[in-house]
Parts: C-alpha cells; sequence; structure tokens
C-alpha cells in the first residue's frame, strides 16, 4: 500500500501542472474570485431572437421622424439656421 | 401584439443587451473574494446605478404572437392556443398531431 501513496505535495504540484497545461486558473482553496461571470456565456444576443418582427426597432423614434418627414414635406418644418442677425431679422419680418 | 407589457419586455431586453458586459465586469469585481473589500464594495454600488431593466431576470418570456405571458412554449416563443393553432394551419416545421396510430402517442403533438 506504502508504494501507492501519494505525498500531498506532489498532488499539489500535479494539480497545479494540469491547470497550466489546461489553461485554467490554479485555485485550490476553491475561492470564490467570480471568474464564472467572465466564463458564462453572454445572454443578450438570444434575447433579442423573442420577438423577431420588433426586434431591435425603436418604435417611438420610428414614429417621430416618420412625423418630422411628414411635416418637412408639408412646409412646415424647422426654420433654417440664417448666418448673421440681419438674416434673422428680415426673416422674422417675412412671417 | 405590441401591448405595453411586450414593449416593456423589448426594452428590458435592448437594455440587458446594451449593458450586458459592463455588467459581467463588475460582477466579476464584486464577487471576487481574492479583491480587497473596498474595491468589492465600489463595484458593488456601480452595479446598482443600472436601471431595472438592465438586469437579465427582468426579462420575461411573452408570446411573440399575442404578447400572453403565461403558458408559452419557449422553443417556438409562443404560447399554448397559437401554437396549436399554428401547428394545425402546418406553420411550424416537425410539428404535427399526434394519434392513436403513431408511434409516439403520449402528448398531442410531437416534434
Amino acid at each position: 500500500m506504502d508504494a501507492l501513496r501519494v505525498l500531498p505535495s506532489k498532488l499539489k504540484a500535479l494539480t497545479r501542472l494540469r491547470s497550466e497545461i489546461f489553461q485554467t486558473a490554479y485555485n485550490p482553496r476553491n475561492l470564490r474570485t467570480g471568474a464564472k461571470y467572465l466564463r458564462a456565456n453572454l445572454r443578450g444576443p438570444a434575447m433579442m431572437q423573442q420577438y423577431p418582427e420588433l426586434g431591435i426597432v425603436n418604435e417611438y423614434e420610428e414614429q417621430r421622424v416618420q412625423d418630422v418627414e411628414d411635416k418637412k414635406r408639408r412646409g412646415k418644418g424647422t426654420p433654417k439656421k440664417t448666418k448673421s442677425k440681419a438674416d434673422s431679422r428680415r426673416l422674422a419680418k417675412k412671417r | 401584439m405590441r401591448n405595453t407589457r411586450v414593449m416593456r419586455d423589448v426594452k428590458a431586453r435592448q437594455g440587458v443587451t446594451q449593458n450586458e458586459i459592463a455588467r459581467r465586469a463588475y460582477l466579476y469585481v464584486a464577487r471576487n473574494t481574492t479583491l480587497p473589500p473596498q474595491v468589492r464594495h465600489q463595484a458593488q454600488l456601480q452595479l446598482n446605478t443600472f436601471g431595472k431593466y438592465t438586469r437579465p431576470n427582468t426579462v420575461k418570456n411573452r408570446c411573440s404572437e399575442t404578447g400572453r405571458g403565461r403558458g408559452i412554449i419557449s422553443e417556438f416563443a409562443l404560447c399554448r392556443y397559437q401554437f396549436r393553432l399554428k401547428a394545425l394551419h402546418g406553420e411550424l416545421n416537425g410539428v404535427h398531431k399526434a394519434c392513436c396510430t403513431s408511434p409516439c402517442n403520449r402528448g398531442l403533438y410531437i416534434y
């Protein structure tokens, strides 16, 4: 039986060597290192597939942009920026 | 299907996707017992500043057809009734009605 007994120090060295070879973290005391938060797959991309037709469209923004376009077409868009003060006065009079 | 609850869920899904990497980084620091407590506490405080809809557990699977929140068959993202309707119309690949003569007659459908 004595021949089969392995010294703890040897076992420790073996574990260290194993983690070196397989590029895993050497953590003999099983401390909580938070590695699982880095190791876990990202869940976001899969989450975005629940509603295919809604997907990543921002409805409110789309509606707003559409409304602005409609207003521009009816000549109700925002006024153009003026280059000088005199221009702005002239434009104000016209209205 | 675009009811408020679905829109809220979409918002949550977008929030989670956009903030996932940053949250993971803070989680790593906050849960790492080998780091000094002060650093971990700071990371936890940063985690608390993220909004409600950046946490993955605010996301709920809803029916992609009706927005129903219960009885969802997640592989198809449909509630049980919409699943039945679509299956009977043959719109779901590999799903058909089970019957006594079929080799698999345990459930209503096999897929």
